[in-house]
């Protein structure tokens, strides 16, 4: 006999995952996208799927020629960079995608939140989705360290320490933790061999599995529940997803893909970046001025800088905790005021991206 | 075996005496540009000439320092010589207007890029060299440069065939699916006994 805290389990489960539209008449050919004023943003989870695919493909032609250990990383880098055919441009089509992903899975974070996307049953699909966003971070941190150039370890290192640095604000014993993470992710005293096999392994298989499963699970939960009704008065123009929907996704992946090539072709990534940023790590060489993290990391970087960091790490335990709990927290909220509260979020994100620096430099002095 | 390698050191280290960096051009180049900039502009290392590192003065074989002295005995221009501690660009400064008129710049670093000139552009990116001093980008990296600058040359570079023939294809694709969508529309209007209903009204 189901004790009545099993019961409310099995409801809860019930209702997130309802087995009776895991049809294909469900799934595809009833499902239908509501129209409205915000129905561009349910392109942004698409837009967000296709760039991981661009990852996964430039990735997988990366890895032909890469090679991963401290004396033949760069060399590898910069062999792919200018002597393999097309080498160039595989390059940084994977990285401007990297960066088009995780703008489009902010972006995405940001609509969802707005069209209140999380309510129930749909709480696992919003958890999921923060998990992703999470992952992505996780991508892009590893990512970064793999060219192993001046800019790539000393930002590496920059981002370990201040994991470490946690450890001073816990209180007894829970402070080792950080200590003992960061051993963990280093693998070694320094940022060296050990850190760049363990980045290497996440970066190319552990993450991409675990994204690929997460991504498996959010995609089926967005599939049997549909999509949110998305404004709070609610529509009753819709279209159905299959072929409509679909085919208009497909269209505007064709036309990311352009701007996309285009950038990668025309426009190297590192030329934003002062060029000794990108010469091969010396660990006992001068270490170049400007390092610093990938630009969307920024939001929390130049806060880092400017305020005490128990603050940032208090604020960022409270913010992420916060998007966990969204479902919970903002029940009673209208979409007004979600809207307001995604507009601030999505302000405070582009300031400390766009003008972080300047801001940095306006309480420092100079950068 | 210990010997040589004293010997080597012993000759480094002379050949060494002497040997600067320019640094005045460094700093110009970083002032104007507000990009960082280090010695690897024109030399091989990006610290500098002096030590014991690949394409440092105390790494380089007997040969390489008869080729460094023959370098510093350029003082006019025009010169064929390979300096090894210098990239292509440093050499190219050298071969172009000599130690003489370099060393007489240190004091007018501004005038620098107009002496060498604009035609010049080793790394092939559309900017040419002295553009990139002054904008303090890598005057041998073709992937590094003023973005702009680079971005507009790429594109008329690979305007044919490559940017077209994607232009095309996306926008045939675009078409091709637009009249997909349309004729989904028709065939669903036509099987719907409610034109207008819900699922295919747009």
């Amino acid at each position: 006999m189901p004790t009545a805290r099993t019961q409310d389990l099995m409801r809860f489960l019930a209702e997130r995952f309802p087995l009776e539209k895991f049809s294909f008449r469900s799934l595809v050919q009833k499902k239908e996208v509501p129209l409205h004023k915000m129905a561009w943003a349910y392109y942004l989870g698409g837009l967000a799927l296709f760039c991981f695919f661009i990852q996964l493909s430039t990735g997988l032609l990366l890895l032909f020629y890469y090679e991963p250990t401290v004396s033949d990383a760069h060399a590898s880098v910069e062999f792919i960079t200018h002597n393999v055919s097309g080498g160039a441009l595989i390059r940084n089509l994977h990285t401007w995608s990297s960066s088009a992903m995780i703008l489009f899975v902010l972006a995405h974070l940001v609509t969802t939140f707005a069209m209140k996307a999380f309510e129930k049953p749909r709480e696992m699909t919003w958890i999921s989705g923060v998990v992703l966003l999470l992952l992505t971070f996780a991508f892009g941190f590893t990512g970064y360290l793999l060219p192993w150039h001046q800019i790539a370890v000393n930002a590496t290192k920059v981002g370990l320490q201040s994991i470490e640095e946690a450890g001073r604000y816990l209180p007894g014993e829970l402070g080792k933790l950080p200590g003992q993470i960061k051993e963990l992710i280093q693998g070694e005293q320094s940022v060296g061999q050990a850190t760049l096999s363990r980045f290497y392994a996440l970066h190319v298989v552990i993450l991409p599995f675990t994204l690929c499963a997460l991504l498996g699970f959010h995609l089926l939960s967005v599939q049997l529940h549909g999509m949110s009704q998305g404004v709070d008065k609610a529509t009753n123009k819709t279209e159905a997803f299959f072929p409509f929907f679909l085919l208009k996704d497909f269209s505007l992946w064709g036309i990311g893909f352009l701007v996309m090539f285009v950038l990668a072709l025309c426009l190297p990534f590192e030329s934003f970046f002062s060029f000794p940023l990108f010469q091969p790590f010396d660990p006992l060489g001068s270490t170049p001025e400007g390092i610093k993290p990938e630009w969307y990391f920024f939001f929390v970087y130049y806060p880092l800088e400017l305020l005490p960091f128990w603050f940032i790490m208090l604020a960022s335990t409270v913010a992420l905790g916060g998007l966990f709990m969204t479902p919970w927290l903002f029940r009673p909220a209208n979409r007004r005021t979600l809207a307001f509260l995604a507009c601030a979020a999505a302000l405070y994100l582009i300031v400390m991206t766009v003008f972080g620096q300047n801001i940095y430099a306006l309480f420092k002095g100079s950068q | 075996m210990a010997l040589r390698v004293a010997i080597l050191f012993g000759v480094a280290a002379l050949a060494g005496r002497g040997a600067h960096a320019y640094p005045e051009f460094q700093r110009y180049s970083q002032q104007v540009s507000g990009r960082f900039v280090n010695c690897a502009m024109c030399h091989v290392h990006p610290d500098g000439p002096i030590g014991l590192k690949p394409g440092q003065i105390g790494k380089l074989t007997p040969a390489e320092l008869g080729q460094l002295n023959s370098a510093r005995g350029a003082f006019l221009p025009g010169q064929d010589v390979m300096n090894p501690i210098l990239n292509e660009f440093g050499n190219a400064l050298l071969k172009k207007l000599g130690k003489k008129r370099i060393l007489e710049l240190r004091l007018q670093p501004d005038q620098l890029a107009d002496a060498y000139g604009y035609e010049s552009d080793i790394d092939g990116d559309g900017v040419p060299d002295a553009h990139e001093f002054l904008q303090g980008t890598d005057p041998v990296d073709p992937q590094n440069g003023a973005p702009w600058a680079l971005f507009t040359h790429n594109l008329r570079r690979y305007a044919f065939p490559h940017l077209f023939l994607l232009v095309t294809a996306t926008a045939l694709g675009l078409f091709g699916m637009n009249n997909l969508l349309k004729w989904f529309h028709q065939t669903m209007d036509k099987g719907s006994p409610e034109p207008g209903a819900t699922g295919t009204k747009h």
